[in-house]
């Protein structure tokens, strides 16, 4: 559509300018003050070729191409000589960390402080000895690979990664965050906090870490080996997290909080250079719900997805009907 | 066709600045967003007028004097600010979307492309058109009451003050 068409109009509501380049959805209802006619019809084909037409680029393309249907954008293609988009076969595949924990730890209802003449108790005290062994059989798995490793030891390298990796995380260090979480946890972690300030404070132990669970699991082949290994952490932390303009969202840098965690660190045992980095937390159930932050929303309504449209043809609704359905 | 985008870049890097988190005393920082709508084919020198309308209005009445004009430019202004009023809720922690106004509103040329017209004697004319860009900045809270300086109602104190500088000002030409 050329500019010169648009003088010819009194309003922009005409519906065939509604595909007009340029013109944003909404316009209808935009009027115009004036006619440009010319009152002399005689010239007007003389008048017309003074003007050559310019094709210009439509800039707002891109935001409708969403709007419109394959077919407008097989034409549209066609039209511009653009080939379709090759179809991406290849699964890209990620090798140095799994995509899950695999049978994951299911920390004791009260922190195993449950008794065991109960019922619960003796099904869970049943429960940690079957589990145990499965874990001591991970561990001599772990060790066949790594000959310093020891359950005894190795929660105060974990804390240390821990610690590392949190510090990490509040200052921005991408490099070292690399080193100290994989692949599956680096999103979970960073995604909520990339426009946000983060204070983050380690106080102390209030107990001494230590590993309750440990797994082991064979990838693709047998020697590719990936190992999991939970420990549980009860410290004590201070949090707080500001937005961009450093105004407080969540917590207080001044309220130390207890923290019980149940932190899985994962290692691909096959890989020389492999590291024990943080996998993924596990969040038993019991747990108590987490402070809400402090801003309100408007609750979003479900989307409730359209009927697909079938082939029978359509009952025309009588008036009555379509006036009750919207009342 | 997939052209390289043109256009300013500046403007939505404002967007990303960090502040320094702010002490517990600290009079709360107001929140903001800076949103643009490149290349409109409209012309500037007219989208000028619909821009500095709503300079220092909230967001609503903003929205509401704009339906009002009769404008092909207030429609593209309109949508942008409806556009940046989502933004600054979903990506820049405004809590309320009627809490914004807006602080900066401007339009700069864009792309201008040339077309050549007949004269009479085998004269030629350009023909320019026009493509603008619009900016906007919202920020949160209420607007101030006086969004310009000028418009600030003046005091008996500071009128006196002038009357009385103006009289000192006065000199005695051609005197020592």
């Amino acid at each position: 559509m050329s500019l010169s068409q648009w003088t010819g109009l009194r309003t922009l509501l005409t519906p065939s300018l509604l595909n007009v380049r340029n013109v944003p959805a909404v316009s209808a209802g935009i009027q115009v003050r004036h006619i440009a006619k010319h009152w002399l019809p005689q010239f007007k084909k003389l008048r017309r070729l003074k003007v050559q037409k310019v094709k210009l680029p439509n800039f707002r393309e891109d935001q409708d191409a969403s709007k419109l249907s394959p077919d407008q954008i097989r034409a549209r293609m066609k039209e511009q000589g653009m080939l379709p988009p090759r179809s991406w076969m290849e699964r890209p595949v990620f090798v140095s960390a799994t995509s899950s924990v695999f049978e994951a730890y299911v920390p004791p209802e009260g922190d195993g402080k449950l008794s065991a003449l109960t019922l619960g108790g003796a099904k869970q005290s049943m429960e940690l000895l079957s589990k145990k062994s499965k874990s001591m059989m991970a561990v001599r798995k772990i060790k066949s690979f790594e000959e310093d490793f020891s359950t005894k030891y190795f929660p105060e390298e974990a804390q240390e990664i821990y610690l590392k990796a949190h510090k990490a995380l509040a200052e921005k260090d991408d490099d070292t965050l690399h080193q100290c979480v994989t692949e599956l946890c680096y999103p979970l972690m960073t995604d909520d906090l990339r426009s946000c300030t983060v204070r983050w404070q380690f106080l102390k132990s209030l107990e001494p870490p230590r590993v309750v669970h440990a797994r082991c699991t064979e990838v693709i082949n047998k020697e590719n080996i990936f190992s999991q290994v939970t420990v549980r952490f009860h410290t004590q932390q201070t949090l707080a997290v500001y937005d961009r303009f450093g105004r407080l969202i969540y917590g207080n840098e001044v309220v130390a909080k207890d923290v019980l965690e149940y932190v899985v660190f994962e290692k691909h045992l096959a890989n020389v250079y492999g590291l024990w980095r943080i996998h993924e937390k596990i969040i038993p159930d019991w747990m108590p719900e987490r402070e809400a932050g402090k801003k309100t929303y408007i609750k979003q309504k479900p989307v409730v997805e359209a009927e697909p449209v079938t082939d029978s043809v359509v009952q025309p609704v009588t008036p009555t009907e379509g006036s009750a359905a919207v009342a | 066709m997939a052209q390289q985008q043109k256009g300013p870049k500046k403007w939505p890097i404002y967007n990303k600045k960090m502040f320094p988190p702010q002490l517990p005393g600290e009079e709360r920082r107001p929140a903001y967003v800076c949103h643009m709508r490149t290349n409109i084919k409209y012309s500037p020198f007219k989208m000028w007028y619909v821009a500095s309308m709503i300079r220092g209005m909230s967001i609503d009445e903003a929205l509401k004097q704009l339906s009002f004009v009769n404008k092909l430019g207030a429609v593209h202004v309109k949508e942008a600010l409806l556009e940046a009023q989502k933004l600054a809720v979903e990506k820049h922690n405004v809590e309320f979307k009627s809490n914004l106004w807006v602080a900066e509103s401007f339009a700069t040329k864009g792309l201008v492309y040339k077309g050549v017209r007949r004269h009479a004697k085998g004269r030629v004319g350009v023909i320019h058109y026009f493509h603008t860009h619009y900016f906007v900045r919202l920020e949160e809270g209420t607007p101030p009451q006086h969004f310009y300086f000028e418009t600030v109602p003046k005091t008996t104190k500071t009128l006196l003050s002038e009357w009385v500088d103006e009289m000192r000002q006065r000199r005695i030409p051609l005197s020592l």
